[in-house]
């Protein structure tokens, strides 16, 4: 009898233990799903209207290393650099070439001899087609974040975002001169560049652009460093760019018009010649919700715009939809 | 039948009872090994790795204290002193003004001041401070995520199973040594323990 009932007591104490913990465990979950009454909520500004969207994804394949860090289009070939390697990929995304790099790359562009150039932190280097290293300028100081190189002919630009200036260099690395210092007698107001987004460009004219993302606008300058013109406002609305620092990074088309991509809440856009807003090219939509990486963008021979997606390692290409020409 | 020889039962029993003897002193081991653990051990407080926190708003509701013990703190030297702040200002403001109607905090905690053209410094007033975490999520998107939440320990009761922690769904929330009970970003970078340089971008 005795046993009976310590036998009763222990399986109701069992009971009590299972229940205890089970309540503990499903009330910690449902805990874990409450609405977030103070949800900082873009959602109304990620909405965009289908006709406003130009292009449309015609391709996307995968990028086999763990921080894609820049992408640009060499005629055939879609050259990606990611933490210490450089990277060839054709356009159905099969792998052409992995060659490491003796330093962590930023940036990458591709010259019209087909030269690949590539910024690191601190300094550039250019390399052959086939990953060979052929020259490493020194080094722009331990303040410096090169972020973009744009080179025309025998001339360079390096986007540097830790000293806020574009320098102006010869082909092995010899400083020729700075543009963005502020100075007044040149109409430039200084570049404001809150976080590691500057990135530079050059129109068919070899004219040099640059963003100055903390003013929201891209500036156009003569070759002596003084301003031609700018444009763009900051907004969260379509026609604008967002947050502290956009656009992050830009491409000019063949026609001149400039393709932009936004951080914070990704998206890219396309602008014409004058900064009048032409429509977009991919909605917030057709990026990861908790996305906030600003995508890289080159523009090939076609006139398509080649995106590196960071959040989704994967290489997008949009092209104009059949009556996206404006 | 030999004389050692026990019947089955009384076999039973002695193993039962020395089983039960064996478990007993494990578990008073135990007890005396964790009490000595404890007792010789670092004093661990409540913190949060701002790198996993995803600005769930939980820690402005959870705390056991009124206003909650979690407070943004703001990492100056990763700020960018942006006009257009987003831990600031309301997405697409009317105006980058001080106006109450442009400004995203709740309780309005956070005080602008102009440096320069066009640099702002941001402050939190503590007092104000709910922990709600927008203006983090703000400056996380659309800045260089300067903002960040921390438990004050001025503040926090150092509860033994904090209530936050519970319902943190980033699992954010660990203990710390109490002698470096905090984890601010910009010396304390993602993935380490230890003081370092902050990661750009």
């Amino acid at each position: 009898m005795n046993r009976k009932l310590v036998n009763i007591v222990l399986v109701v104490l069992g009971l009590a233990i299972v229940v205890i913990i089970g309540k503990d465990f499903i009330g910690k979950k449902a805990g874990k799903n409450i609405a977030n009454q103070y949800k900082y909520d873009v959602s109304e500004f990620r909405k965009v209207d289908s006709t406003a969207i130009l292009f449309r994804e015609a391709g996307t394949f995968a990028v086999d290393a763990n921080e894609p860090k820049g992408i640009a289009v060499s005629g055939k070939e879609i050259v990606v650099v990611a933490e210490k390697m450089l990277l060839k990929y054709d356009y159905s995304g099969k792998e052409l070439l992995r060659k490491d790099l003796p330093d962590t790359a930023n940036c990458v562009t591709v010259n019209s001899n087909n030269e690949i150039w590539i910024g690191m932190l601190h300094s550039v280097a250019l390399f052959d087609q086939g990953g060979i290293l052929l020259k490493r300028w020194n080094s722009f100081g331990d303040r410096s974040v090169i972020t973009s190189v744009a080179v025309s002919g025998e001339t360079v630009y390096v986007a540097d975002a830790g000293n806020r200036i574009v320098y102006k260099c010869k082909r092995n690395g010899q400083l020729i001169s700075k543009i963005g210092e502020k100075d007044e007698t040149k109409g430039v107001p200084g570049y404001v560049i809150p976080s590691p987004y500057f990135d530079v460009a050059l129109d068919d004219s070899h004219f040099l652009w640059a963003v100055n993302t903390g003013r929201h606008s891209l500036e156009n300058y003569n070759a002596d460093g003084s301003i031609r013109t700018s444009w763009g406002k900051a907004s969260f609305k379509m026609d604008g760019f967002t947050g502290c620092c956009n656009p992050a990074n830009i491409a000019i088309m063949a026609d001149n018009s400039f393709i932009t991509s936004e951080k914070g809440m990704p998206r890219i856009k396309w602008y014409g010649q004058h900064g009048e807003f032409l429509g977009v090219v991919a909605s917030p939509d057709m990026f990861n919700e908790d996305s906030y990486l600003a995508p890289d963008i080159a523009i090939d021979s076609d006139q398509r715009v080649i995106a590196l997606d960071f959040e989704r390692k994967q290489v997008r290409i949009f092209e104009k939809k059949a009556d996206g020409n404006k | 039948m030999s004389a050692n020889t026990e019947p089955k039962s009384m076999e039973r029993r002695r193993f039962i009872r020395s089983g039960m003897q064996m478990a007993l002193a494990v578990s008073l081991g135990g007890v005396a090994g964790i009490s000595l653990l404890k007792s010789t051990s670092k004093n661990l407080v409540w913190q949060i790795d701002p790198f996993k926190c995803v600005q769930c708003g939980r820690c402005a509701d959870e705390c056991v204290m009124t206003p909650s013990a979690v407070k943004c703190v703001h990492a100056y030297e990763l700020c960018g002193y942006c006009d257009l702040c987003g831990g600031y200002l309301k997405p697409d403001p009317n105006a980058r003004s001080t106006a109450a109607e442009n400004q995203l905090c709740p309780t309005a905690a956070i005080k602008r001041k102009y440096i320069e053209d066009p640099y702002f410094e941001y402050v939190i007033d503590e007092d104000l401070c709910i922990g709600c975490s927008k203006c983090v999520a703000g400056c996380t998107s659309f800045g260089n995520g300067s903002l960040h939440l921390q438990i004050r320990h001025d503040r926090c009761k150092n509860c033994n199973e904090c209530a936050i922690a519970r319902v943190c769904p980033a699992d954010a929330f660990q203990r710390v040594p109490a002698d470096t009970p905090y984890l601010i970003k910009g010396g304390f970078t993602k993935g380490s323990g230890a003081k370092g340089k902050e990661k750009k971008g």
